[in-house]
């Protein structure tokens, strides 16, 4: 389980952060927080023996809506999410996209004013992985809910975010929105793949005036900043050190290079 | 201080009470149990063999009267609970591994109210066990001495130590991370005390230092006052106090077992409160 839903399911007098969610102090408040919100946890958490409405039922009840409610709330969300063949099945007798689906269905039957993902499409297959993706982005459009995606899966984060935050060893290093992050980068990159010590060309290309603090590599791969820079020039700079330079090329920058560049080590300074 | 989620304006229904919330989690348990048969009927498998098959069987060898057979089977009954207590545990760490407790940890509902929903129906399972045990002994001819206030011992005494081996399992399901680790406790808190508390023969049988040993264990007294109540029989409590009075035996014994399933229970809430923030 990731730390923020851990945090989300630890509620309660032995937390010591602070937070609010929806104006709820969660250590103090700690009922009204989670009466609010609902999780759907990365692993599977349902009741495998028991049918898929029985799932719903006792998330409903734990939930305190009012009983009369109930069967009509199932009802719409049976529909919402075309779970009406499998709903008086076991889960144990799903597929691992149909308890996906169920898994959020039941989320959702609480009304809650938070939705806790918790890298809600690890595990799938690229099919079920898209799908899960359209619904949850159906969601983020139709209703005012907040939700809380986790994710190590950047381009879920893109499409699926307003506002993104990276969090490194358990605090945030930087949020905002995708093109925010973005920006922080430019634009522009220089990918350079090099067969040699990756912090000494790193280092050549701080010489030559081409990488600044911001550059860093991952294994071999040296990603550098464009600024007005062009892929032959850094090329040129790394070649110039007898390191030999697999490729070199200028690309859009992606939130996976932003999360690379804070997250990782500073490989300037290593040099 | 982080916000996630704008303020809302209408403050949230919680429970108020936490018996709507144990009723929904209860109900869920029984529902899980009852789809698990073996949770029903393997605990209950020994005691019956011991009842029904090996009692008569040392009766015949060492020649004993009757009375050693009604002995035996309030005796097995000492061993139905802890057997059963200790399965209804084992689907705590199923829950924690496979099922939904990470769900329920996540419900509005005070945390008590998991340990209690579960503890209801481990105490339903039990007594529906020991009922049939006793059910299965009048019908194999072996005779209980008991009146409506005999009964009432009986019931409190088996009431409380239910409840109380019912907090042991949880406590225990809520430390061990493995179900292979926690069967491999079981014997050392099911069986080995049922040996020592009275279940086969007096404790005064015993050797003198095990004999103390033996009073210090709910079980002893749990073992005491059920024949106590069923048979009217006082020995195994005047081998624990040694007083003249029953009465004021069998309460000081009802204290006793009283105490260990309030402590225990009080234990595993805290216990499992615990492990839910790890």
């Amino acid at each position: 389980m990731s730390g923020p839903v851990r945090f989300s399911v630890s509620w309660g007098p032995t937390v010591r952060a602070s937070a609010r969610l929806a104006g709820f102090d969660v250590a103090t408040e700690p009922l009204a927080a989670r009466r609010i919100s609902s999780v759907l946890f990365q692993d599977r958490v349902v009741d495998r023996p028991l049918t898929g409405r029985r799932n719903l039922e006792i998330h409903a009840r734990l939930w305190g809506v009012p009983v009369r409610q109930i069967a009509g709330r199932l009802e719409e969300i049976v529909e919402a999410f075309t779970l009406a063949e499998l709903i008086d099945r076991p889960v144990g007798t799903y597929s691992g996209g149909e308890r996906r689906r169920l898994e959020i269905a039941r989320a959702l039957v609480s009304e809650p004013a938070v939705l806790f993902l918790d890298e809600p499409t690890v595990g799938l297959d690229p099919r079920i992985r898209l799908e899960l993706l359209d619904v949850i982005a159906r969601l983020r459009d139709r209703s005012e809910m907040t939700i809380l995606l986790t994710t190590h899966y950047l381009d879920e984060a893109e499409r699926l975010s307003d506002r993104i935050a990276v969090m490194r060893a358990g605090r945030i290093v930087a949020s905002g929105s995708s093109g925010d992050l973005i920006a922080a980068l430019g634009d522009q990159l220089l990918e350079l793949r090099v067969h040699g010590d990756p912090g000494a060309s790193l280092a050549s290309l701080a010489r030559a005036g081409i990488a600044g603090r911001d550059a860093f590599a991952v294994g071999s791969t040296l990603i550098v900043p464009a600024r007005d820079r062009g892929a032959d020039e850094a090329r040129a700079a790394v070649a110039s050190t007898g390191a030999e330079v697999l490729s070199a090329v200028q690309r859009r920058t992606t939130l996976d290079d932003v999360y690379l560049w804070l997250t990782g080590d500073d490989l300037v300074d290593a040099a | 201080m982080a916000t996630i989620a704008a303020p809302i304006t209408d403050r949230p229904r919680v429970h108020r009470s936490i018996l709507s919330p144990v009723a929904t989690l209860a109900r869920r348990r029984s529902q899980l149990t009852v789809r698990t048969p073996r949770e029903l009927l393997v605990p209950l498998l020994t005691p019956v063999l011991f009842a029904l098959v090996i009692a008569p069987a040392l009766k015949e060898a060492l020649h004993t009267s009757a009375a050693y057979e009604s002995f035996i089977a309030v005796g097995t009954i000492g061993l139905l609970v802890p057997l059963n207590t200790m399965f209804a545990g084992l689907s705590v760490i199923v829950d924690r591994a496979a099922g939904a407790q990470r769900e329920l940890l996540a419900a509005p509902v005070p945390r008590p109210a998991l340990v209690f929903g579960n503890l209801g129906v481990a105490f339903a399972v039990t007594a529906f066990q020991i009922a049939a045990l006793i059910v299965a002994a009048v019908a194999r001819g072996i005779y209980f001495d008991a009146t409506a206030g005999g009964i009432a011992w009986f019931l409190a005494a088996s009431a409380m130590f239910t409840i109380g081996m019912y907090g042991a399992a949880e406590t225990l399901a809520s430390r061990v991370p493995e179900a292979e680790e926690y069967i491999a406790r079981v014997p050392a808190i099911a069986i080995v005390p049922w040996f020592l508390g009275g279940s086969l023969f007096p404790i005064s049988a015993l050797p003198i230092g095990l004999a103390w040993l033996a009073r210090f264990l709910p079980i002893t007294h749990a073992l005491a006052l059920m024949r106590y109540g069923l048979l009217g029989e006082t020995g195994g409590l005047h081998d624990i106090w040694g007083m003249a009075s029953a009465q004021t035996m069998a309460w000081l014994s009802l204290v006793v077992v009283t105490a260990f399933a309030a402590l225990l229970t009080a234990v595993s809430v805290r216990i499992f409160a615990r492990s839910a923030l790890r």
